[in-house]
């Protein structure tokens, strides 16, 4: 389903007011990539104690930020310059709403790797191994749910959006099966809490980017509509953005 | 103020045109993303002026109406004149093509020293009409000539010489394509200007103006007599003219000085209150007259 119609960044009698869309649209696209592939290197370094990787993460961390800013100032100017009204209005308002919920997302790549560093200089790896099917699930699930989120916004997808949504139950599905089993763990054998209450954080992490992931989700059915779609969970089960 | 230059920064997208894939990348040793970030887009410098105003003031009889008003014109850049009624900006306007010499008792001091000629537009020893066929203007209801489209637009030509038909014809389509009104009126050129819309009017005035090739196109509040279509429709035009001519723009409407400037001065009785690039006028200006009056708590 497309929105409205034609393409909602392009087609206003001001070409500047096109450009400008389009290059907000462009960079948060942009922003959504290096993102996606924090979460990726971070889950990866953890799993392969990798500290090369780990140290990768952190140090594009500030890219990360940069890009909030950047995005939030972009799309400020382009309230004030430009007067946006109606889905242009709606477009710009996500976009900052978008571009925070991409740094925490970004905030949480950050820990895990900050947690990878610390297993590939000697913190025991045991528990990360012992829910390591649930670690690489998580992060196909959530950052195919950012990756699709932030595609929703830039092919104007409503669909896709709202099928990011219904995907983030199977993610806290997986998140609570990964916690039973690291209970499990925990439980049998003690020696190893500290690095067992990091794993936690780590799939907990993963699990607040499928959050974050749904959150953008939901800022790009508000382009699409206009309606607010946030905290209507029975209509997200169900595929379906709330009519 | 402004001071840097800047190139934007474009991410190479790792999203578009790309099916999702299904797995974790298997190696990041090598970022796929890379992502230039610049700063520096905050501001623009004024790399080159057209025009510097330096002290200028203006006399009407014993009214002081413009007060040493110093401010860089930007060379192929939309410079914009906002202000209340009454504070100066269309006086201001008129003086780049010596309009006020039609009125008796009126006197300039200080100057607009033009590039890269260096010669000063008010100066005494300046033949005003010389001036006005550098400086072109729009006014802000369309006053075409009872003539024929294409007479329009020929005139100024005719009036400097231009007799060769082929040329003339030339000239006339170039105008109106840069006025992009070409389209709607190449076959019936010869119909009167009269029977055109108030938009199509004005873009004629335009084409008649950019006909002489100015240097600077002055506008005094080009699209008040508009409905909406045909002011968005200037309001484009004057920002693609930014390529051809230096634009120089009085309008009382904020949110139009927002939308077509690069750069714009606040003025208020008579004096220049804040100059700066329109992007920091509008989100953050440095004083709070500014403020006051674009936030329209003015009065």
């Amino acid at each position: 389903m497309n929105m409205g119609g034609s393409d909602p960044v392009e087609g206003h009698t001001a070409k500047a007011f096109d450009a400008a869309l389009s290059d907000l649209r462009l960079q948060i696209v942009g922003m959504g990539g290096l993102v996606i592939d924090q979460v990726s290197a971070a889950v990866r370094a953890l799993l392969d104690g990798d500290a090369t990787i780990a140290d990768l993460v952190l140090s594009r961390e500030k890219k990360v930020n940069e890009l909030e800013r950047f995005v939030d100032r972009e799309a400020f100017r382009l309230i004030a310059l430009h007067q946006p009204m109606a889905s242009d209005l709606r477009m710009a308002k996500a976009a900052s709403r978008i571009t925070v919920e991409l740094e925490r997302a970004g905030d949480e790549a950050k820990k895990i790797a900050k947690f990878a560093a610390r297993v590939a200089t000697g913190e025991p790896q045991g528990p990360v191994l012992a829910v390591a099917r649930f670690l690489r699930h998580m992060a196909e699930l959530t950052t195919g749910m950012l990756r699709d989120a932030v595609r929703s916004l830039d092919e104007s997808n409503a669909e896709m959006a709202s099928a990011v949504r219904a995907r983030d139950s199977e993610l806290d599905d997986e998140f609570a099966a990964a916690l039973r089993q690291i209970l499990t763990l925990a439980m049998q054998d003690a020696r190893f809490l500290g690095a067992t209450i990091d794993t936690v954080f780590a799939l907990k992490g993963l699990e607040r980017i499928g959050d974050h992931a749904k959150n953008i989700a939901e800022q790009v059915l508000f382009v699409a509509s206009g309606e607010d779609v946030r905290h209507t969970k029975k209509a997200a089960e169900a595929g379906t953005p709330e009519k | 103020m402004i001071d840097t230059t800047s190139t934007r920064g474009t991410p190479e997208s790792t999203l578009r045109n790309e099916e999702p894939a299904r797995q974790p990348p298997a190696g990041v040793a090598a970022p796929r993303v890379s992502i230039a970030v610049d700063d520096t887009r905050q501001s623009r410098a004024i790399t080159s002026v057209k025009a510097q105003v330096e002290n200028l003031n203006f006399y009407y009889g014993q009214n002081r109406a413009l007060k040493n008003l110093s401010i860089p014109i930007a060379d192929k850049q939309v410079t914009a004149l906002i202000g209340p009624s009454g504070c100066g900006k269309s006086t201001f306007l008129r003086c780049f093509n010596r309009m006020h010499d039609l009125q008796p008792d009126t006197r300039y001091e200080g100057s607009i020293t033009l590039h890269p000629d260096n010669i000063n537009l008010v100066g005494s020893g300046i033949d005003p009409i010389e001036v006005r066929m550098r400086i072109g203007m729009v006014f802000q209801k369309p006053n075409p000539f009872p003539k024929t489209i294409f007479e329009n637009v020929a005139y100024g030509l005719r009036l400097r010489g231009v007799r060769n038909r082929a040329t003339l014809a030339e000239e006339v389509e170039k105008a109106l394509r840069g006025a992009a009104l070409w389209d709607e009126v190449k076959d019936r050129l010869q119909d009167s200007a009269l029977a055109l819309s108030g938009g199509q009017m004005q873009r004629l005035c335009i084409a008649r103006a950019l006909a002489t090739t100015p240097e600077i196109l002055l506008f005094d509040e080009p699209t008040s007599a508009l409905d909406p279509i045909a002011t968005a429709k200037i309001e484009e035009l004057i920002s693609t003219l930014r390529d051809q001519v230096t634009v120089l723009i009085v309008t009382h409407n904020m949110q139009q000085a927002a939308r077509v400037s690069d750069y714009t001065a606040f003025m208020y009785l008579g004096e220049l209150i804040e100059f700066d690039e329109a992007a920091k006028i509008f989100t953050n200006p440095s004083k709070k007259a500014t403020e006051d009056y674009i936030t329209g708590r003015y009065g």
